[in-house]
């Protein structure tokens, strides 16, 4: 961009002035107290997760028959499940199944999705189709029809098995969001000049297009966290998840139907955690989201 | 779960049904005995699973018989004490009245049925001898039928007139009394080329109390009386709608809510609180099912070598600690509410069940010693090992099904205990029980350590214990994968005792021969015979004249079913 | 425009046909087959098994039986399920209009609520307004179908009564819109409310871009009211992210139905698809696969062409 000739504003700032931008980012961040609160909650969550032999007197998989279905007391503060094991213990150790299969999913998935929307957005002509009907592809498939079947596939999912499977069958949402906005944004005044001046494309693609498509890829990939805690949920509650004895937040919740009338605390609770680890996602995204836009001070106007 | 109408029973020669009477637990049905029987009204019937199909012998879902059992008849059917009653024939056919004859070589046998006179079918047409030859020849002709078990051990058929049949077999069948339990109407099928695919699939026409009149698919059979059955005054029910429910759960609620006046099938945990009910009654009758664990002596691994040996459970002692190391009692207890029986061998009912057989009780001090004599040695992580090999294992069962899953559960943190590893790896049904070696049975192919799944034999259980125990049953690719032996038990006693128990016809010699394989085989300890489940059926207090059966479905008397009271509130 | 449509209809045949083969191919990679259910019957001998999978074709090499299902089925005969016998075409006919019921009240429920209710929360951001509605789509989002469904049964249904446990209608009554309505209540709110959540989300997030773009201050600078320019120029703009995502999940409302189906009985295609998922009974699959893959098809289309109306600057090559 040096050596240009022509004033042209760019929107996107050179890298000192980028810095104090995230600076502002976190700032805004902060003032968003939902998101700072969730990410309290968050993280409270997966500490408490993460330290469960320490914080737990029980064993996650210990099955006590002389305590099924205890109601929830001191001694175990969420009741006992079907086999007499300690339900809070069990989310704990659940929790850190399904915080990871979460987030790990969506990791490859927004890697993957990012990828393929780039590549199509940017390209276009023969590129853009090929991926695109390969998207098409993807997407006419039901996405619970191929989990259901990769999973008779792997004779039950393993934990790295169902990571890969959730973000191979979902990276398809942002990369049709991440192509949109490069379809909208390709031909904007910003990028035609970084092109006018010479621009590579890899330039032109990481330095002035992809950070101006961060706010839908980012609210996609929140809305990908809790998407896939709840698939896993989804696929362990058809009994093709994480395989027990094993706890995650959605095996655990896969005799709820029969067990509401009998023992309602082992369906409510670990619906509870997801719920909470998910809004918190959400609260966060939601917080980035604001933060990352850098027109976010001029939006508050509206 | 008891198997399809026609397919459910093999039975055995009828001189020996008495012996059958001991084994049979009759439910007496509900409702005021001071009361006959009252005429009319709907019964809603809720049924958490929906029939494919209705064509007799075109599927074997448990659900297809409940629900056809109404409008399709068979010659023959069992009662409440197990014994063969006449339906469509005036009399059950055995050697003693002359309705079975044995050829002078004493190889074949011809059954004689005389079929009731003036017998209509629901659109008021003759039934006559035609129908069943009709039956037979059209199930020989057509691929999609799901058995021809019996059927073609038959040369042919007369009709001498109206009302005879003659069935000429080729060998000594003796479980002859359960064929023909289901016959088709020739004048409406015999023009059909796909009877399945027809709409006989759906509303099946036939001779029995009720006809089908609507078939919603994922939504409900309704089936209404039908004016020309033979029994005077019969049905008492005008209507009787089967209702699919999502879930059992569903079914229970609706019940109790009075939205249903019955329903199918429910399991041991929801009991209690229905139990509780004043409104409602319970139909519990054993069910001939066995709910077992398997254990693969040979190598795991596809297409396996029958003659290999499994390192871990290779070893007789570690299989008979696994054995002691199970907790059946405490799971039935626990698990099914105590409304369960112990298992103790794959033939739990009828004349066949060896008496007095039992396996080796929950005994974990047991397993410990053994194991310790064996020379299984406790390693740091409390996993014992043998000459390098890890005592780790895995078990497989059916996906999703949550009383296998929790029994899975239990035995992992059991076996944990006396040092040996369970490790949990489930798979559809669709997979494990594929029965086909083509399709990749991993049972077939000796691609597994432990199985758990439940096997029903049928009165007659010389198929079921052939097939399972007898060392020529053992698939392997040299034997283009027949057989069902999947623990590849072998033991040539055992085999002399079943092939002596298949071809004698003297009963009690026959229990003799099976009680015997089935001793050895317990000896070998290659199963875990876990419980034995019932079936059980409720209803609303106002419903009468069913009665539970072993052998056959709560629908099979439903003539008798009446209720009293208000007309359901739908 | 007509030129683009067409093109990119002829070159669905293609990609419909790739569909069909990946399809088949996963099927058939998948071990156990859809004769396992006769095991359990000891009637049902080796014999009759081999001769059930010869009858089927199953015993033939996986690219003949590709073929003939494909030769039979360009020519509207889509086979016969193995399992209940019954033509594939009539299986999907008498379950399809349930599904196009249940998620048509759907689709027309979110729409109707989800547009309103994002470009306000846009308007009125940080308002209580938005603060309620941002925080309620965000629990409905973060509970799973099938918990939300069970939560609503064991509400609405088993505790206070007030509506059916499951089903469509009550079995044998006659027809009536009440017990219809009654019936379709829970299965909607269901789903709707887990959908309203997403578009509600993405409605706000692109009103809120919009809003702040220049040719909207353009506009405002322009002296229109504030009501015309939301309307006319930021929601026009602010609709191409919901439009994939609308789009994009008509092939959900399908087989995406599957538990919501389950769990309130409705007689639709995802209990279709799961009873014939869990028996591996192949015609049936591979028949809503194709309804299912022709319907994303159309909607991705549909997407585009949408689009190149709603935003100009999209050129179509």
């Amino acid at each position: 961009m040096a050596g240009s000739a022509i004033a042209v504003p760019l929107p996107v700032a050179p890298q000192a002035v980028q810095r104090s931008q995230w600076r502002m980012a976190y700032e805004r961040f902060r003032a968003h107290r939902p998101a700072v609160a969730a990410v309290v909650v968050l993280g409270a969550l997966a500490a408490l997760s993460a330290a469960a032999p320490l914080v737990s007197p029980y064993d996650a998989t210990k099955v006590t028959l002389a305590e099924i279905y205890e109601r929830p007391s001191l001694a175990h503060p969420f009741g006992t499940d079907a086999l007499g094991r300690d339900l809070a213990t069990r989310i704990l150790y659940g929790g850190r199944v399904s915080l990871a299969v979460g987030v790990l999913a969506v990791t490859v998935a927004v890697t993957v999705g990012t990828l393929v929307g780039t590549m199509a957005g940017y390209y276009g002509r023969w590129v853009d189709s090929v991926l695109m009907r390969f998207v098409d592809m993807m997407y006419s498939f039901p996405r619970l029809f191929l989990l259901i079947l990769f999973g008779v596939f792997f004779k039950g999912m393993t934990f790295g098995v169902i990571i890969l499977v959730l973000g191979l069958l979902s990276w398809m949402t942002t990369s049709r969001l991440v192509r949109a906005s490069f379809l909208s944004l390709k031909h904007r005044e910003f990028v035609e000049a970084a092109r006018c001046v010479g621009a590579r494309d890899r330039r032109i693609i990481f330095r002035h297009i992809l950070p101006n498509s961060l706010a839908p890829i980012i609210v996609a990939a929140t809305l990908g966290v809790a998407g896939a805690i709840i698939a896993e949920s989804t696929l362990s509650f058809l009994g093709l998840g994480i395989q027990p004895p094993t706890p995650s937040w959605g095996n655990m919740l896969k005799d709820a139907p029969t067990e509401m009338n009998i023992a309602p605390w082992t369906a409510v609770f670990p619906g509870l955690f997801i719920f909470l680890a998910v809004v918190s996602i959400n609260f966060i995204g939601d917080g980035l989201r604001d933060a990352l836009d850098p027109r976010h001070v001029v939006s508050r106007r509206g | 779960m008891r198997g399809h109408r026609s397919v459910r029973v093999l039975a055995v020669a009828a001189a020996l049904l008495v012996l059958a009477t001991a084994c049979a637990s009759t439910q007496p049905a509900g409702g005021s005995p001071t009361t006959g029987p009252v005429k009319g009204g709907t019964l809603v019937f809720a049924i958490w699973q929906e029939p494919a199909t209705l064509a007799p012998n075109y599927g074997n879902q448990t659900i297809t018989g409940i629900v056809n059992a109404v409008a399709v008849e068979g010659l023959l059917r069992t009662d409440t004490g197990g014994n063969y009653q006449p339906v469509l024939a005036k009399a059950v056919p055995t050697e003693k009245n002359g309705g079975v004859k044995i050829s002078g070589d004493g190889k074949r046998m011809d059954v004689t049925y005389e079929l009731q006179p003036d017998i209509k079918w629901s659109d008021g047409r003759p039934f006559t001898s035609a129908d069943v030859k009709f039956t037979w020849e059209a199930w020989m002709k057509d691929p999609k039928v799901v058995s021809r078990e019996g059927y073609e051990q038959i040369e042919s058929i007369d009709t001498p007139n109206d009302l005879t049949v003659l069935v000429h077999y080729k060998t000594i069948y003796s479980p002859y009394l359960t064929r023909f339990g289901t016959i088709m109407p020739k004048h409406i099928l015999e023009k059909v080329a796909d009877i399945s695919a027809s709409d006989y699939g759906r509303k099946p026409l036939g001779t029995g109390p009720f006809v089908i009149t609507d078939f919603k698919a994922g939504d409900s059979i309704t089936v209404e009386r039908n004016p020309n059955y033979r029994k005077k005054g019969q049905p008492y029910l005008d209507k009787i709608i089967f209702r699919s429910v999502p879930s059992r759960e569903v079914a229970v609620a609706q019940l109790k809510a009075g939205e249903v006046q019955g329903m199918w099938n429910l399991i041991e945990a929801q009991l209690p609180d229905l139990e509780k009910d004043a409104n409602i009654k319970l139909s519990i009758t054993p069910a001939p099912g066995v709910e077992r664990i398997e254990m693969n002596t040979a190598v795991n691994k596809d297409g396996t070598d029958p003659n290999s040996v499994h390192p871990v459970l290779g070893d007789i002692n570690l299989r008979r600690a696994l054995i002691y190391a199970t907790p059946k009692q405490q799971i039935i207890d626990r698990l099914l509410f105590g409304k369960a029986r112990v298992g103790s061998s794959p033939v739990s009912q009828g004349w066949a069940a060896p008496k007095g057989l039992t396996q080796e009780s929950y005994d974990p001090k047991k397993s410990n010693e053994l194991l310790d004599q064996a020379g299984w040695v406790k390693g740091g992580d409390g996993i014992r090992t043998k000459n390098g090999v890890r005592a780790s294992v895995t078990i497989t069962t059916t996906t999703g099904d949550q009383l296998r899953e929790r029994v899975e559960q239990i035995l992992a943190d059991e076996y944990k205990q006396i040092g040996v590893e369970l490790k949990i790896s489930n798979m559809p049904s669709s997979v494990l029980l594929s029965a086909s070696w083509a399709a990749g049975d991993p049972r077939k192919r000796g691609a597994f350590d432990l199985d758990m799944y439940s096997s029903t034999p049928a009165i007659d259980p010389h198929q079921t214990v052939n097939l399972r125990y007898h060392s020529k049953q053992i698939p392997y690719p040299g034997n283009g994968g027949n057989g069902q032996n999947y623990t590849r038990f072998k033991n040539p006693e055992a085999d002399k005792a079943i092939d002596e128990a298949g071809s004698a016809l003297d009963l009690e010699k026959r229990a003799a021969a099976y009680a015997k394989a089935l001793t050895l085989l317990n000896d070998a300890a290659v199963c875990i015979w876990l419980y034995e489940r019932s079936a059980i059926e409720a209803f609303r207090t106002n419903v009468s004249g069913y009665a539970g059966q072993v052998w056959d479905g709560i629908t099979w008397n439903t003539e008798d079913w009446y209720m009293k009271g208000t007309a359901p509130s739908y | 425009m007509n030129r683009y449509i067409l093109r990119r209809l002829l070159q669905a045949l293609p990609l419909l046909l790739g569909i069909s083969v990946a399809s088949f191919a996963i099927l058939k990679a998948v071990p156990g087959g859809p004769l396992a259910a006769y095991e359990a019957s000891p009637d049902i001998t080796d014999e009759d098994i081999r001769r059930l999978e010869h009858a089927f074709g199953l015993d033939q090499p996986v690219p003949i039986q590709y073929l003939s299902w494909l030769g039979r089925f360009v020519v509207g005969d889509w086979g016969y399920s193995f399992v209940s016998h019954q033509p594939v075409l009539g299986l999907i006919g008498e379950r399809l209009p349930n599904t196009v019921y249940l998620m048509g009240t759907v689709f027309v429920t979110v729409l109707v609520l989800a547009i309103p209710v994002g470009v306000l929360t846009a308007v009125k951001q940080y308002s209580w307004f938005d603060h309620v509605v941002t925080g309620s789509t965000f629990g409905f989002l973060s509970t799973p179908t099938f918990w939300l469904g069970l939560l609503l049964i064991i509400f609405f249904g088993l505790q206070l009564r007030w509506l059916p446990l499951g089903g469509m209608a009550t079995p044998g009554a006659a027809f009536d819109l009440g017990d219809r309505l009654r019936h379709l209540i829970l299965p909607v709110a269901t789903i709707s409310l887990v959908q309203l959540g997403s578009h509600v989300r993405y409605l706000r997030a692109s009103m809120l871009e919009t809003i702040n773009q220049d040719y909207m201050r353009t506009a405002r600078s322009k002296g229109l009211g504030e009501r015309i320019v939301v309307l006319r120029h930021a929601l026009k703009n602010a609709a191409i992210p919901l439009v994939t995502v609308v789009a994009l999940d008509i092939p959900e409302l399908f087989a995406g139905a599957l538990v919501t189906e389950q769990i309130f009985g409705w007689p639709g295609m995802g209990r279709l698809f799961w009873d014939a998922a869990t028996r591996l009974d192949y015609p049936i699959l591979m028949g809503i696969l194709a309804v299912s893959s022709t319907l994303i098809v159309l909607a991705n289309l549909l997407a585009d062409v949408v689009y190149g109306y709603l935003d100009p600057r999209i050129r179509y090559a």
